[in-house]
């Protein structure tokens, strides 16, 4: 396998908030929904990304993740990463906090 | 550039916008195929003797030790192996060694399946650089070091580019 570049530390970002709604079904069992509202919260948390690719590619995904804060541990080719970035992090701002390796 | 702000958020924030490094995030090399150690708060001396041990023990032909901060050195061994062998080889060291902040280290790569170590400046902490070699260095320390040399070409792009983004005030005397 590859070397993979590591992009890590704790940020803060934006995320809608989730409500949670009954329906009831058919069968007479009522079933929990999630909807996504427009309504906002700041979170702060800790992400990585795991990227590998070409060198160019993954200089161009390195400042691309100074505005993309990763979902958890993202695990993405340098390459798809630049093509859908919504899809791998949320917007935000990186925070200096103490973070292991 | 310096912002005055109120408030640990923003002090915090600032902190990373103000640091030297000019990156608000770390960069560090990932891979599970060559073999890496991680020792915080432990003399050289000490990393060196668990180094010379390693490579004897497992045969890994032989290692790079990087110093990160005072008391704390990175070591990379030459051998390839699977992630299974390495797995079996840092299980081996935590184990002999009890240090705890490596056995913690340990435990985190495990779970992310691939052993990282940076390469960036975090906080007051410096890149790591060389600070002992011994025998071949080939294989995976070359491929190592060629990474890191990347990485940190990429580093410097970017602090080049806050420069230039950053104003600066000059004032006439």
């Amino acid at each position: 396998m590859a070397k993979k570049i590591a992009v890590y530390g704790s940020y803060e970002a934006k995320v809608r908030v989730k409500q949670r709604y009954w329906k009831m079904r058919k069968d007479g069992i009522k079933q929990r929904y999630w909807k996504k509202t427009k309504r906002t919260k700041t979170i702060e948390q800790s992400g990585r990304y795991e990227f590998y690719g070409k060198g160019r590619e993954l200089y161009k995904a390195t400042i691309k993740a100074h505005q993309y804060m990763p979902k958890g541990f993202v695990h993405v080719s340098a390459k798809k990463f630049l093509e859908n970035p919504e899809k791998y992090g949320y917007e935000g701002e990186w925070i200096e906090k103490e973070i292991e390796s | 550039m310096a912002m005055k702000v109120n408030g640990l958020k923003k002090k915090l924030k600032a902190n990373s916008f103000n640091s030297n490094n000019g990156l608000p995030f770390i960069l560090g090399v990932t891979d599970s195929e060559s073999v890496k150690l991680d020792f915080d708060n432990t003399r050289f001396k000490t990393v060196k003797y668990w180094a010379f041990r390693t490579m004897k023990w497992f045969k890994l032909k032989g290692f790079i030790i990087l110093k990160s901060s005072k008391n704390s050195y990175h070591v990379v061994f030459d051998k390839k192996v699977s992630w299974k062998e390495n797995v079996k080889i840092m299980a081996w060291v935590c184990l002999l060694s009890q240090h705890k902040a490596l056995t913690k280290w340990f435990l985190m790569q495990c779970i992310k399946e691939g052993s990282t170590l940076r390469v960036s400046e975090k906080k007051e902490k410096p890149q790591p650089r060389i600070v002992y070699r011994y025998g071949s260095q080939n294989n995976q320390i070359a491929e190592f070091l060629a990474y890191r040399k990347i990485v940190k070409s990429i580093i410097t792009k970017l602090q080049r580019q806050k420069e230039l983004c950053t104003p600066t005030i000059k004032t006439l005397t």
